[in-house]
């Protein structure tokens, strides 16, 4: 029997199957995207597909109302194909990766972040050098009388350039340098990495083509960032990003882990990243920046330690597993051919160091970024994400801890969560007596609201407690139009109604999505206290605050120390620094000397770990509460009731 | 040179709450000062002890139980009598069987019994209901109306329903509530501070903080009451200072130590004694762990604990 997937403004795709497969696995198999953070458990109801036409035998669930399993609606994980069927597989269930977007460098923000990075990181005695180097040479071309052979005539017009003693010229320079050489009448450009006395070819092309290219990734759990950028003046040439691809077998580390156990499982989560995510985001970068992907010279790779590990396809079991040990921490010497990746093959791929199995080179090459290793002050640096990691210190020592915040910063373990993409609300205000909302929406002036991404999230969770809608618990405590309680109570705030959706779905947040938010900043903040109770610290110490995390365009440091989930410390000191950890590996890309740094971070930094940590749980129950537990570490929250 | 003792001055201070009216009103708490540290300041109020008869009393079968209370039919009957108990302070009465999953008896019958026995007694009385959310809500609200001007104890607020129990129980009808927790002091604030939200003033709150038999994770519930009181002396945290009421008998009587017979334990010895030893250790280590009340069931065991008290204040 057969299987049709209609994608929503997309082509259909068709595949064959038996009776009793489960449709979120032969999606899989099919290469259908379909969000499914829970990795299938039915837990999270994202995989909702609408039945066109023939049957599915399917379990009923919570995140299905009569009305919509009336309309075909069905979650694929709770589906077993029993004959022909067609399905439509709706734009938001794969969202995350047609979502693919190629940022606009002509606004001069995204420029500015890492010219900042740069600077400050010169400025602390960062030299932004690396050895690649594009040489155009000029040769004699051979006669009858001249009859040396290609390789030394560019062996010797390198030496007579360079002073080197050696040049290497590896095979796949070899193959084509004949040909190379003779179509550009011996006028070429030779890329390659000058070590000490040697120079080593890595690329020879026409004259014209100058640029050498440098590639800086961010693999995030949920979200992958890249920067390919000059590797000789450091600009940026072109800016992209898009879901990891990973997604489909499961949201959060564990169950990726879980995932690549399984047989095959290794290579799966392998392509889904490299073939399926990076190849077609450095394609379409190289070709946005004119040139081609043999010019990217050197990689670079901030991620988690899990992430690190299927990445480069080697287990990553361990890293579940007690007693927590990965397989490495830094590696040096792989190379983009070994990875397969689009890039010259001979491009070193620099791997940001891991520091334990949960704060991974995401975080060091962040640390790195923000300058905090080379400060008197007191620093606290802090990355949103899937898992919060946390670094406090300056330049004398360096803590860090993580914990697991869950996916609500980035909408995960919401109803109507979602990422920062169109349709997402990242902003709301809120009126006190009427309850009236403006809401700021990502995309385009028509754009309606489709969800809820995470700094929305903070600002309408701060704004119902503010106006004392909601209390301490987060729980509904005051009635209004807004304010909807289902048959069992329970209470939720209507953002937008089914009209004023761009699904036709009304987009609330209810008290479940509140408490599991409540636990979310209640894990970050906690881990906090608990880094800074452990150096014998408070929050009067800190001097400046960086926070990082893709969890939208800038989150509202007010409203997040209102609701207890950042240190309340005077607003000032807070730094929104976007995602540090694709900073870092700009920086890395383009210095060798920010890559011994980073490694230099990586050794020098105390690893804290809060599961064995007898005070964390306390800390945790006390953050569980707006703002927290205990009110006089926050001050400056308010309730104006 | 004779000894001079050091005294340990706390800045904090537990909240007094009254009980009752008349004669037999009671004030739980009001100390500045840990518990029986008398050597360091006066213990204001000595802690009290409150007699739990339970709806289904007429169950009881403790040979020394069944004595004390002979002839006994009613809720009013077992009142009357636990109020001639040697060393009660005050009566707790237990609804158990308004339990939807048990007897399910209605909230008419139990306002009618707790009716009864507040004409018949002059002791303050507490309330204990039945743990289902539902029926307590409606249970406590009616007995707290039924009861007004009484100044009676309601026990059991707890997260999830503290804003019925409690707008009902002390901002309609005048009576005290108690914030009940399990084994948490983060969790108690939180209860206590909710409270304050509904403007519940302090003096109306006593806590229930989470119990437990010796031997069944008593050490939770010894670590919670001493970091509690803690923060409330020490730290002055106005969140914890409510008094503490812990509802032992309602555990101890439960545990396979009490419950099991002399047939199938012929080596633990006589059951009712056991009954009465959990009893006893449970309450002592109550009270010296910071409880200013405890309730309890064997009158054996509250004439025990009573002397306790009394020794050491």
């Amino acid at each position: 029997m057969k299987v049709t997937f209609q994608i929503q403004g997309g082509t259909p795709v068709e595949i064959e199957c038996n009776a009793g497969d489960n449709l979120l696995e032969l999606a899989r198999r099919a290469n259908v995207a379909i969000d499914a953070p829970c990795s299938g458990n039915g837990s999270c109801g994202k995989c909702r597909v609408q039945l066109l036409s023939g049957e599915l035998e399917s379990i009923p669930s919570r995140h299905i109302t009569p009305e919509e399993y009336e309309a075909g609606w069905r979650l694929s994980c709770s589906c077993k194909v029993v004959g022909d069927c067609t399905v439509l597989v709706p734009d938001i269930a794969s969202a995350y990766q047609s979502r693919m977007k190629t940022a606009d460098l002509s606004s001069p923000e995204e420029v500015a972040i890492f010219q900042e990075t740069q600077k400050q990181l010169k400025e602390s005695g960062i030299v932004f050098e690396n050895p690649f180097l594009s040489l155009e040479l000029t040769m004699e071309e051979p006669t009858l009388e001249d009859t040396m052979p290609d390789n030394e005539r560019l062996t010797r017009a390198i030496q007579e350039q360079l002073e080197v003693d050696t040049v290497e010229i590896p095979f796949c320079v070899m193959e084509k340098l004949a040909s190379t050489l003779r179509r550009e009448q011996f006028h070429v450009r030779v890329k390659g990495e000058k070590q000490g006395n040697t120079f080593r070819c890595m690329e020879i092309t026409g004259a014209q083509d100058s640029v050498i290219a440098g590639c800086a990734i961010d693999i995030g759990t949920t979200t992958v960032t890249m920067v390919l950028v000059d590797l000789a003046t450091g600009k940026i040439l072109a800016k992209g990003s898009s879901g990891n691809g990973q997604i489909r077998y499961g949201a959060d580390v564990i169950n990726r882990i879980i995932q690549q156990a399984k047989p095959g499982g290794r290579k799966s989560l392998q392509d889904a990243i490299i073939k399926e995510t990076l190849t077609p985001i450095i394609a379409n970068l190289c070709r946005s920046a004119g040139i081609s992907a043999r010019s990217i010279l050197r990689l670079s790779v901030g991620a988690n330690t899990t992430m690190n590990h299927l990445f480069v396809g080697v287990d990553a079991e361990p890293v579940r597993m007690e007693p927590y040990i990965p397989s490495f921490f830094s590696w040096e010497g792989l190379k983009a051919g070994d990875l397969k990746l689009p890039a010259n093959p001979l491009a070193p791929v620099i791997i940001a160091p891991n520091i334990g199995s949960y704060v991974g080179g995401d975080i060091t090459a962040g640390t790195l970024a923000t300058g905090l290793w080379d400060s008197d002050e007191m620093s606290l640096f802090i990355d949103l994400g899937t898992n919060g990691e946390i670094v406090f210190g300056n330049r004398d020592f360096m803590m860090s801890c993580a914990c697991s915040a869950g996916p609500a910063f980035e909408g995960g373990d919401i109803s109507c969560g979602m990422r920062a993409t169109d349709g997402a609300i990242e902003a709301c205000v809120l009126d006190k007596d009427t309850m009236e909302l403006t809401l700021t929406i990502v995309g385009d002036a028509e754009q309606k609201p489709v969800g809820i991404c995470g700094s929305g999230i903070i600002d309408i969770i701060s704004e119902l407690f503010r106006c004392g809608i909601i209390n301490a618990k987060g729980l509904f405590v005051r009635e209004g139009s807004r304010v909807q309680r289902d048959e069992h109570g329970m209470g939720r705030f209507v953002l937008a109604t089914p009209e004023e959706s761009e699904t036709g779905r009304e987009i609330s947040i209810n008290e479940v999505d509140i408490d599991n938010f409540i636990r979310a900043k209640g894990a970050i903040f906690s881990a906090i206290h608990t880094l800074l109770e452990a150096v014998d610290m408070d929050s009067s110490m800190i001097d400046r605050v960086y926070v990082a995390g893709g969890i939208g365009s800038g989150i509202n440091m007010k409203n997040s120390v209102n609701i207890g989930m950042l240190p309340d410390v005077e607003l000032e000191k807070f730094r929104y620094i976007g995602n540090s950890s694709l900073s870092g590996a700009y920086a890395m890309v383009m210095s060798d000397a920010a890559v011994e740094k980073c490694t230099q971070l990586a050794t020098n930094m105390t690893y804290l770990e809060l599961s064995t940590h007898p005070g964390y749980m306390d800390n945790f129950v006390a953050a569980c509460f707006l703002p927290h537990t205990d009110a006089r570490m926050f001050p400056n929250s308010r309730q104006e009731v | 040179m004779s000894f001079v003792p050091k005294t340990q001055p706390f800045s904090g201070k537990i909240n007094a709450v009254t009980l009752g009216t008349g004669d037999k009103a009671i004030v739980i708490g009001g100390q500045n000062v840990l518990p029986f540290y008398t050597f360091d300041a006066p213990i204001e109020n000595a802690p009290k002890v409150g007699v739990e008869i339970t709806d289904t009393a007429n169950e009881w079968t403790a040979p020394g139980l069944r004595e004390f209370y002979a002839g006994c039919t009613t809720m009013a009957d077992y009142a009357k009598k636990a109020e001639t108990m040697e060393g009660a302070d005050f009566l707790c009465l237990h609804f158990e069987s308004a339990d939807p999953n048990g007897a399910n008896r209605s909230v008419e019958e139990c306002v009618a019994d707790a009716k009864s026995v507040a004409e018949a007694v002059s002791m303050p009385i507490v309330i204990m209901g039945c743990k289902n959310l539902e029926k307590d809500g409606e249970l406590f609200s009616k007995i707290a109306e039924a009861l007004q001007g009484k100044n009676i104890l309601v026990m059991s607020a707890r997260a999830e329903d503290y804003k019925t129990v409690g707008a009902s129980v002390v901002l309609a009808y005048g009576q005290k509530v108690g914030a009940e927790t399990a084994d948490d002091i983060n969790l108690a604030k939180q209860l206590n501070i909710m409270l304050k939200g509904l403007n519940i003033p302090a003096e109306s709150v006593v806590m229930n903080v989470g119990t437990a038999a010796v031997g069944y994770g008593y050490e939770y519930v010894a670590s919670t009451l001493d970091r509690i009181r803690d923060a409330a002396l020490k730290q002055a945290d106005a969140d914890l200072q409510m008094p503490i009421v812990a509802p032992v008998s309602a555990d101890t009587w439960g545990v396979k130590e009490s419950t099991a017979s002399e047939e199938d334990e012929p080596a633990w010895g006589c059951a009712e004694e056991r009954a009465i030893h959990m009893e006893v250790s449970t309450a002592a280590a109550n009270l010296t762990g910071g409880a200013d009340a405890v309730i309890m069931r064997h009158p054996a065991a509250v004439a025990t604990i009573k002397k306790f008290i009394n020794e050491l204040v």
